[in-house]
């Protein structure tokens, strides 16, 4: 079973960022699905250094638009973006320096994280960009 | 050339230096040569602005309006005037000094020469501007500006008569020419300004306004020179006489004196081929550029990060062209890139972290890799041994770095420290690679790709993107900002950072982004010192341009001489006389072009002689004006002269088929020290007129 499944409600409305969520959806759940085919802790390092990589580039290019579109919310929006992008540096070191990786808490902090910032965040910028 | 930049480089190392130490780095006049100027500029204008609301359009009225703002209204008049002046004449000392310190550091070369190419102009305008100034205050420096420019311009040969005849003497100077000249006083400032405007037109981020404790300063200098050295005017113009000395600001005029030496002609020759030679510095020689930035679509989303960060405006945000469904690409202008890889170290995929796939960032400089400089960190710091590992990343123009790699430091060279993304430094420090970071750039505030220091500071203090992930421990990265000349300084952070680094605890979880980085101990006196020195500074400079604003003076007419001025305007014979026209010429004529005589065109040209004392002194043959060549023939020359007793012959043909001279007077003068006698040749008068025009000596004479 896939770990996030893209829905409709989680459109912004704005073409690039919804294509990248729907990337970023893909290549987080084929890493989990790497994982729990007991793929190497190596290639593991690699595959959330290719996440941790993607989201940066994309969080870089939603704050573009927000900033462009003089979003309200948008300091509040990129501090939940960094701290995503902490905690996923951490999942990081604890796999190079510590040779351990919690497929579970690796799925439930995503989950949680995107499940929690589609619902809140990127639906208030939705609403804001909509009105 | 390459000897000459390394000299005054090594001069401006130190001379920044030692500014630093009493200014600290963000008050450093020296890099902020630029903004001052702008500064500068805009005192002129506003002093100016309220001089020409006193200001009075006339031979006697401008000077004495002038001093009448002076005197008694010493307190704002007179220092806005003296601003005026002062202020124009530092805006030399600080134009020339940056267009100085620029060729030296090399900042003008590739994709940078169009500062420096439309700087060129910008002199012409700034000289220009403060010649018509001091023209219009017309006291005894004014007629000199006025004398010497007139016959600087014939030099040039485009008038059809010399315009330095306007300034004969005092009965030729007109008032309305005050006003055209106020209004080229007011036109030649804006197109400077123009011109300032274009000069930083290709800086993004272009720094207009110095820093403001620096700006009042400077300010309260020039206040103060003016109420302690007031601008005032010298005696008032008389072209009957010629000044044998007076004050003079050396800052606009230097040149001056070279036109009575080498001649108005000579004298363009050398300043526009000057001028050309110095348009053409930046491609002599011509140098290799290394390649520019290059985007790689695959790995771009169009975030504008890199475009937001380059600080020569190179990348521009365009419509997408590969059909993926993002709005922008960045397109790198190669006639702008510099090569410094700014971008790279903006752009959010320039991550060591990335290893599944080949490492390619969004925006790559060919020549240095982001997966090249991954590879070179974990190779060099492979070896590193010791408790306190450091890596250090330097600019190409930093302290010399390069000479402290050892077995216990990694030494990584880039084009600038702003291109080491901050995922290098958390790969550094999270993955234990080493202990510590150092960052070795240019000096603060200075940086050779303008921004350099500025962005890392900015980045690894999490206050502009791409930040520094919060949770990397700043206690363990350390920056140095110095130039070639401060290599001792960096050895000695080096040192200290290291220390700093054996001293923290081992483990930190605790980060945060509120940490200070680590930074080398403050240079320089303690604060009253300092402010001693600031002061004592600006006093130096002040006195500086006080002092040459009005002196040495200098001395124009040598002591017991006069001048004699010869001006001729005579029109030559025509070359074949008029004839009637024959009735068949008439009758072919149309109506209304059918006149009595019909004459071709064209005139002798006029030979003019005079002598004195019986030995040559003048000879010269004059063509006619005009395209076809029927207007009058126009000479003017000036001698300075022993005052005396002299015997003046002068001769003038107009026709060309007799070797007679068909006008000749002779004339036994008698030559006041600094008279300024007059022989025109005026057909009005019948010939040769001594001295003032008998018109002129008889309104003088009426009650």
């Amino acid at each position: 079973m896939t770990l996030l499944q893209w829905r409709d409600e989680f459109r912004v409305g704005i073409e690039e960022v919804d294509f990248e969520h729907r990337e970023l959806i893909e290549l987080i759940n084929a890493t989990h699905a790497q994982a729990g085919a007991g793929a190497s802790l190596e290639s593991l390092d690699r595959a959330l250094g290719d996440i941790h990589s993607a989201i940066s580039a994309h969080f870089a290019l939603e704050e573009k638009v927000m900033h462009r579109r003089q979003y309200d919310a948008l300091a509040e929006h990129k501090a939940d973006h960094e701290r995503l992008l902490d905690d996923i540096r951490e999942i990081m070191d604890d796999v190079a320096l510590h040779g351990v990786f919690d497929e579970a808490v690796f799925g439930q902090r995503l989950a949680d994280w995107f499940g929690v910032h589609f619902r809140t965040h990127d639906a208030r910028f939705h609403h804001a960009i909509a009105r | 050339m390459n000897g000459l930049k390394r000299a005054l480089r090594a001069l401006f190392d130190r001379l920044e230096n030692l500014l630093e130490r009493v200014f600290g780095p963000r008050l450093n006049p020296l890099p902020q040569l630029g903004t001052l100027g702008w500064f500068l500029f805009w005192i002129v204008a506003a002093t100016g602005i309220y001089v020409y609301v006193f200001f009075d359009t006339g031979v006697t009225q401008a000077w004495e309006s002038l001093d009448r703002l002076t005197r008694e209204q010493w307190y704002l008049g007179g220092l806005m005037r003296s601003l005026h002046r002062y202020a124009s004449d530092l805006l030399v000392v600080v134009v020339l000094v940056h267009a100085l310190r620029e060729f030296s550091l090399d900042r003008m070369r590739g994709n940078r020469w169009f500062p420096w190419v439309t700087g060129v102009p910008l002199l012409w305008f700034m000289f220009a501007s403060g010649i018509t100034g001091y023209w219009l205050v017309w006291d005894r420096l004014a007629q000199f500006v006025a004398v010497e420019t007139t016959k600087w311009l014939d030099g040039i040969g485009i008038f059809s008569e010399p315009i330095a005849r306007n300034f004969l003497d005092n009965d030729r100077v007109s008032g309305r020419f005050f006003t055209l000249m106020v209004y080229v006083h007011i036109a030649v400032p804006l197109l400077m300004l123009l011109a300032m405007w274009i000069h930083i037109s290709r800086h993004a981020h272009a720094r207009v306004n110095p820093p403001r404790p620096l700006a009042i300063a400077t300010l309260v200098a020039l206040v103060a020179l003016s109420f302690a050295w007031p601008a005032l005017s010298q005696p008032p113009a008389d072209l009957d006489y010629v000044p044998f000395e007076f004050g003079f600001d050396w800052f606009y005029l230097a040149f001056y004196p070279l036109i009575p030496q080498i001649g108005g002609t000579t004298l363009w020759l050398v300043l526009v081929g000057g001028s050309v030679l110095l348009t053409m510095m930046p491609w002599l020689p011509p140098q290799r550029r290394p390649p520019v930035a290059q985007v790689d679509l695959g790995n771009c989303n169009g975030c504008a990060r890199c475009f937001a960060d380059c600080p020569f405006g190179a990348i521009t945000m365009v419509r997408r062209t590969d059909g993926l469904p993002f709005d922008q690409e960045a397109r790198v202008d190669a006639g702008l890139c510099m090569s410094c890889g700014i971008c790279v170290g903006a752009c959010p995929t320039a991550t060591p972290f990335r290893r599944a796939e080949e490492l390619v960032a969004g925006i790559e400089l060919p020549e240095r890799s982001m997966a090249g400089l991954r590879e070179e960190v974990l190779a060099a710091t492979a070896t590193l041994t010791g408790p306190a590992r450091v890596v250090v990343f330097r600019c190409h123009h930093d302290a010399g770095a390069q000479a402290l790699a050892d077995g216990q430091t990694a030494v990584l060279a880039l084009p600038c420290a702003a291109m080491v993304p901050p995922p290098f430094f958390d790969l550094v420090l999270s993955r234990k690679h080493a202990d510590g970071v150092l960052v070795s750039g240019c000096a603060a505030h200075d940086c050779y790709e303008r921004l350099g220091d500025q962005w890392v500071e900015a980045r690894l203090a999490a206050e502009r993107d791409p930040k520094l992930r919060a949770r990397v421990p700043r206690t363990r990265i350390g920056t140095h900002w110095g130039n070639a000349a401060r290599h001792r300084s960096l050895r000695r952070a080096l040192q200290d950072f290291r220390r700093h680094l054996q001293g923290l605890p081992p483990e930190r979880t605790t980060a945060t982004v509120a940490e200070p980085l680590w930074r080398p101990a403050p240079r320089g006196p303690r604060v009253p010192l300092r402010a001693a020195g600031q002061a004592a500074s600006l006093a130096v400079v002040m006195a500086m341009v006080g002092y040459f604003a009005t002196a040495p003076a200098y001395s124009y007419l040598p002591e017991g001489h006069g001048v004699l001025q010869l001006s001729v305007r005579h029109a030559g014979q025509p070359l074949k006389p008029c004839r009637r026209h024959t009735r068949e010429e008439l009758a072919n004529l149309p109506f209304n072009q059918r006149t009595a005589t019909t004459c071709e065109r064209g005139r002798w040209p006029v030979r003019v002689e005079v002598d004195m004392d019986g030995k040559p002194l003048y000879r010269g043959t004059h063509a006619p004006a005009g395209l076809w060549n029927d207007g009058p023939s126009a000479a003017h020359a000036s001698f300075r002269i022993p005052a005396g007793r002299h015997v003046i012959d002068a001769r003038l043909r107009d026709d060309g088929r007799t070797g007679e001279f068909k006008f000749v007077a002779r004339r036994t003068l008698e030559l006041a020290p600094g008279e300024n006698f007059v022989i025109e040749f005026s057909s009005f008068e019948g010939g040769f007129v001594f001295g003032r025009p008998a018109a002129a000596a008889a309104a003088e004479a009426q009650p």
